[in-house]
């Protein structure tokens, strides 16, 4: 018995003392855990949101996007015009300084997008070259030439950055890898790979100095250890929690839930290779009748997510409010199915990642069992998203789950990427991973691309979008993912979620 | 009969031998890893971003060539790495050597911390045990070993941080903590808020082997302690505490040593979930953060440099073991 209290004396001492090293954070500091680590500090090294979000804080575009709803705004670019379709014309702002105390100046805008289509250094290999020339007018005037006319180029410039053409020919490639210099409201202060990005706020900002002098970014790619780090008020703020944390979040009186409807629709693409049985739009539609999205939506989303009925988001130049879900019923899927011969039902695959979008297994699941409820039988064929994507990108699949969203909030780009005919030599149909054709589509959609005033091009992709998702079912949406945070109560944190999932310093106080 | 170790010809053949058939296992390996991940998955769809038209793709493969046949790919990787160059990363675009060094000593101490809790943990309660078997505390320390070998090392690190970090708030969940740098070494040792940061995903990573050499000490003990020469130190009178320490162990201690010796390499190269669940800023993370974004040079680089290290310290315990045991023939 004596032992025992020893030990447990022991314990409790231990306690104590470990408690005490516990430090508070300051009131302008602020750490954040984050699910998805960063890969590079090379502002064109990755195009994928959760490395241009911390790119943001350390470098901007010519224009830039603000919370909480995303629309766009000058950065250090401080008006365009757009004399023809092929021409853009930029206007600089005059006294930036990147983080060395290099002035900003045309010159260093032009570094930055040649260096856009060198795949040693770029993952936006695509904007790059579709670049034809850019011209200095003067130092802050810049006038870029795009070999086909993109309309939605001004879109994308706010994840476009601007590095510094001095420093970055000066040093070593790998150290531009690892050290950024930028014009950001935030200087790097170390990068510990794996553990933490640590930053500064740029004084010299031109702005003004951002709130949050410090900032602390911690990758923890397990969901319930970045829960366990909350609860345990080792960080004051995290992305990414997962749906089935979300209740136990709700539960413990020191945390707050910040929710937001995501950008990224969730849905089924479904190939129309001549001679199957989905070639057949009552097939098709029987298809989109038969999943009871309701029901993934209340039991797979633990309500998180929204349905959808078309893949592009509300805010994007395309989104049609007109279009509305083919609604659940089992019964007339079947009476179409027979209609269309295929009484008996038929085998299709269905391919998807599981390591992805929220719950992507456990929907292409439910999908399946839907699907087999009214005869079809779908093959489930998920993988880690590594090898998902490639047969995506390759065109092998007929039947899968995937999710997007479109940075420039134009939904064009998309429909030329997933819905146009493979096209190897026009560069169309990229990511069209079954092979769906339809000259109807492709016909209506090539025009589109030299229309560049906003509501002539609203209403033109709002049409095709109606057309595509109503008379062809290019698509079965599902979902409207939603995102979750969580942080600290009672530390004054105000945070706003941007539509793009990016954590922008500068826009947090505290 | 002379029983002092020493360097003979046929000891010098077998180190040889040893070493040979190590390089062949190394090639073997790379030989298989090379093969497993360039069909797991297609870099060049990520390396050429999102919107890349299927032409820009065919051009960066090209940049990179990954359109080489793959035994020409696979004989310049190995000419590369003869010279020490594996290659860069896919993703980060640096070294891909460099990032696995970088890491390494993250892993090194999470692993010497591990060993060292399950040896000292382990031989001790072994011993306890074996004293009284039947007594039944040992049954219950018998018992949760069983427990421990039969846990999944991911149940244990979620249930150490939840107990531990989240309810009673002594150690913190995740990450290293503060680290001093000495030279290119990053160390948590030598900082309170390093060790803090240590303590529990050294017990989950040790959990399994602890149990194991647990098992084995019990297991030599209680052989050892029917020994002649044993019942002859007891007659004599000896302390208890000379006769289980000084003569019981250290004969027991044999497999034990070479147990751990063994285990201490695949601690360093499979640390990988107990990285994972803790945010360990380890070799085993970057494993696995990899292999999500199929970075075939990393991987390819870590599987080789795990081999290695797992080969080395094999031919290292089998050397030793030979020299200190002069019954042991090189045939």
């Amino acid at each position: 018995m004596k032992r025992i209290s020893v030990l447990l004396l022991l314990g409790i001492f231990m306690g104590t003392l470990l408690s005490l090293t516990g430090q508070a954070i300051g009131a302008s500091s602020i750490v954040v855990a984050v699910d998805t680590p960063p890969r590079t500090m090379n502002p064109h090294g990755s195009d994928a949101d959760a490395n241009l979000s911390v790119m943001a804080n350390f470098f901007e575009g010519l224009l830039q996007r603000k919370a909480p709803e995303g629309n766009l705004f000058p950065a250090l670019a401080v008006r365009y015009e757009h004399p023809d379709l092929l021409t853009w014309k930029l206007y600089l702002r005059k006294g930036v300084r990147f983080h060395n105390g290099n002035p900003f100046t045309a010159e260093d805008v032009k570094f930055s997008f040649e260096r856009l289509s060198n795949p040693d250094v770029s993952e936006f290999i695509n904007t790059g070259k579709s670049i034809a020339s850019i011209d200095i007018v003067d130092d802050y005037t810049v006038v870029i030439k795009t070999k086909d006319p993109i309309p939605w180029f001004a879109n994308n410039l706010h994840q476009i950055y601007m590095m510094d053409k001095e420093s970055t020919e000066a040093r070593d490639p790998g150290e531009a890898e690892v050290k950024p210099i930028g014009t950001g409201a935030y200087k790097l202060v170390e990068w510990v790979k794996g553990s933490y990005v640590k930053m500064k706020a740029n004084e010299d900002y031109w702005e003004g100095p951002p709130l949050i002098k410090n900032v602390e970014l911690r990758p923890i790619t397990e969901s319930s250890t970045r829960f366990a780090a909350l609860a345990s008020a080792q960080v004051e703020l995290v992305s990414g929690v997962p749906v089935e944390l979300y209740e136990k979040v709700l539960e413990n009186p020191k945390l707050d839930v910040i929710t937001r409807p995501a950008r990224r629709s969730i849905f089924l693409a479904l190939g129309n290779k001549p001679g199957s049985p989905w070639k057949d739009i009552r097939v098709r539609k029987a298809m989109y009748m038969a999943i009871n999205e309701d029901e993934i939506i209340e039991k797979i989303m633990r309500g998180h997510a929204a349905p959808a009925a078309q893949v592009p988001d509300p805010p994007t130049i395309g989104y049609n409010p007109e279009i509305k879900r083919l609604a659940y019923n089992p019964e007339l899927a079947r009476k179409l199915l027979k209609e269309a011969g295929y009484e008996r039902g038929f085998e299709i695959t269905l391919s998807g990642p599981n390591d992805r979008y929220v719950q992507d297994e456990k929907i292409a699941e439910a999908v399946a069992k839907y699907l087999a409820k009214v005869g079809i039988k779908a093959k489930l064929d998920v993988k880690p998203k590594s090898i998902f994507f490639p047969q995506v990108a390759r065109g092998e699949l007929e039947f899968y789950l995937i999710g997007w969203f479109d940075g420039t909030f134009d939904m064009g780009r998309t429909y030329f990427k997933l819905a146009h005919s493979r096209d190897a030599v026009r560069g169309f149909g990229g990511l069209n991973g079954t092979n769906f054709s339809d000259p109807t589509i492709d016909t209506l959609l090539e025009p589109t691309g030299s229309i560049v005033d906003r509501e002539k091009r609203k209403k033109v992709l709002q049409d095709l979008n109606k057309m595509a998702m109503m008379d062809k079912i290019v698509w079965i949406p599902l979902h409207y993912q939603q995102d979750i945070y969580a942080v600290q109560k009672g530390k004054g944190i105000k945070f706003q979620p941007r539509p793009d999932r990016w954590i922008v310093f500068k826009e947090i106080s505290k | 009969m002379d029983l002092r170790p020493r360097l003979t010809l046929a000891m010098i053949i077998y180190i040889a031998r040893r070493l040979t058939q190590g390089v062949v296992v190394l090639l073997a390996v790379s030989l298989i890893c090379f093969i497993i991940f360039r069909y797991a998955g297609d870099p060049v769809v990520t390396l050429a971003g999102r919107y890349a038209t299927l032409q820009e793709r065919e051009m960066v493969r090209k940049a990179f060539g990954l359109d080489r046949p793959f035994y020409i790919q696979y004989t310049r990787f190995i000419a590369n790495a003869a010279q020490g160059n594996f290659g860069k990363s896919f993703v980060s675009r640096v070294p891909a050597f460099g990032l696995i060094i970088e890491r390494f000593p993250a892993t090194v101490e999470l692993a010497t911390s591990a060993i060292f809790i399950s040896f000292v943990l382990g031989v001790g309660l072994g011993v306890l045990v074996s004293l009284k078997p039947y007594a039944l505390r040992n049954r219950f320390i018998m018992a949760g070993s069983l427990f421990n070998i039969s846990m999944p090392t991911f149940l244990t690190g979620i249930l150490l941080i939840m107990v531990f970090a989240v309810y009673l708030k002594v150690l913190p969940p995740f990450g290293r903590g503060e680290t001093v740098t000495i030279g290119f070494w990053r160390t948590g040792f030598l900082t309170w808020s390093g060790i803090t940061h240590l303590i529990l995903p050294a017990f989950t990573l040790g959990m399994y082997q602890l149990a194991v050499l647990l098992r084995l000490t019990r297991a030599g003990m209680r052989e050892v302690l029917t020994e002649e020469y044993i019942k002859t130190a007891w007659a004599k009178g000896l302390p208890p505490m000379k006769v289980i320490f000084k003569h019981a162990l250290r004969n027991a201690l044999i497999p034990v040593v070479t147990m751990t010796g063994l285990q201490f390499g695949e601690l360093i190269a499979f640390s990988i979930i107990t990285e994972t669940i803790f945010q360990w800023p380890g070799m085993g993370n970057l494993l696995l953060t990899s292999i999500y974004e199929s970075d075939q040079p990393v991987i390819v680089t870590y599987i080789m440099l795990a081999a290695l290290i797992i080969l080395s310290l094999n031919i290292i315990v089998d050397i030793l073991y030979a020299y200190l045991n002069p019954k042991i023939r090189y045939d």
